[in-house]
């Protein structure tokens, strides 16, 4: 992969897991409210910003983070040590990200556009949308993010959960389908699509840069 | 043959090798721009890498005690139901509430149901009528029943009735 951010996820199952890594899943898995909590404590960064990612909302973060942890508590019992702790529990965390977004979906009525910019890729077209540029401005940190941050809310929660474990947690494409228990195939056209509705709407900004 | 995006996104992720990406490379002679949304993907791939947006977690040892909190919470009430569901059908709960059926039915049994020893305003009298509903077709007339347990008589009285028709039967 080669990328410095593939480390977030993929380092999990490169390398092995600290030594006391297994003993506190093994004792979690007794019921040792103490153990799980330690597990907690090592991974709630990297998932509180791994579903910031997702839903772009520090709350949401919170609650669904949290609501993972519980998720996963509850089936640790299921967890056999195929791979590292953090990959299945990032399998679950994102799984809970995605179940909040489309309930949020159906919830609210809410219609992701996954046409954006669509009307300006043909569907065997290499080409990125030539999209009008605004003038060329120096936005700041917190413009550039808070612009990201509305893009990626306009994704379609799959679009949304490709683009974060491809783009910004390094995940590789069999990961990617394992997590939203999807086809290679499919993770590959989904990113290519949220690709290109992301490069659309952020071109402003990161050509300028 | 793999879809023209599929190929694409792999391209672009440096996953398309050998005759793959042999045939994919002549099948991109056709699109020149290929090359710069190559790059122009890349770019957008680092570019946002280099804006992380989250925010740190803030208050985390809130954050862990909550989750303490509601495993807490869900574990016990689990554990308090399935303890619940045991203790009551267990075999001695199940004895006791045999028992107790057995006792209501027999104290329901004794005041409810008369003993063979007592005797009926029927059995007492011959000549005793049950009223068991008083009605005139009368209009103006209404009737009562007056039942004197003493003399064990039963009377009707038929109040704005001038006089009893000699063909009146009671019945």
């Amino acid at each position: 992969m080669g990328r410095a951010a593939s480390k977030q996820v993929s380092s999990e199952a490169d390398h092995a897991p600290p030594a006391d890594e297994l003993q506190l899943v093994a004792k979690a898995q007794t019921g040792d409210t103490a153990a799980f909590d330690e597990l907690v404590t090592r991974y709630r960064s990297r998932a509180f910003s791994m579903i910031y990612n997702m839903v772009r909302n520090e709350q949401d973060a919170w609650d669904i983070a949290q609501d993972g942890f519980v998720k996963a508590w509850k089936n640790i019992g299921r967890f056999r040590g195929q791979s590292a702790f953090y990959t299945w529990l990032y399998r679950i965390l994102m799984n809970v990200a995605i179940d909040s977004l489309r309930k949020k979906q159906v919830e609210g009525g809410t219609e992701f556009d996954d046409a954006i910019g669509l009307q300006n890729i043909e569907p065997g077209a290499a080409t990125t949308p030539r999209a009008e540029l605004e003038p060329a401005t120096r936005l700041g940190d917190k413009e550039i993010r808070a612009r990201i941050d509305e893009a990626i809310t306009r994704l379609s929660p799959d679009h949304r959960a490709g683009i974060v474990m491809r783009e910004i947690d390094g995940l590789d494409y069999q990961e990617i389908a394992d997590a939203m228990e999807s086809s290679l195939g499919t993770v590959m056209s989904r990113l290519f699509y949220a690709r290109k509705k992301l490069q659309t709407m952020l071109k402003d900004v990161y050509e300028t840069l | 043959m793999k879809p023209f995006e599929e190929q694409f996104t792999a391209w672009v992720d440096g996953k398309l090798s050998g005759p793959e990406l042999a045939s994919f490379e002549r099948e991109l002679k056709q699109h020149p721009e290929a090359a710069t949304d190559r790059a122009d993907a890349l770019k957008f791939g680092n570019f946002l890498r280099a804006n992380p947006s989250a925010p740190k977690l803030t208050n985390a040892d809130f954050f862990n005690l909550q989750i303490q909190q509601r495993i807490a919470t869900d574990v016990p009430r689990e554990r308090a139901v399935e303890r619940a569901a045991g203790w009551f059908w267990s075999l001695p709960r199940l004895l006791v509430a045999g028992a107790a059926c057995l006792l209501v039915a027999g104290v329901m049994f004794k005041t409810m149901i008369p003993s063979g020893t007592s005797v009926t305003a029927a059995d007492a009298s011959p000549y005793f009528a049950q009223v068991v509903e008083s009605w005139t077709s009368e209009p103006g007339v209404s009737a009562r029943t007056v039942y004197n347990a003493k003399d064990n008589v039963t009377v009707l009285w038929l109040d704005g009735l001038d006089y009893i028709p000699a063909s009146y039967e009671l019945k």
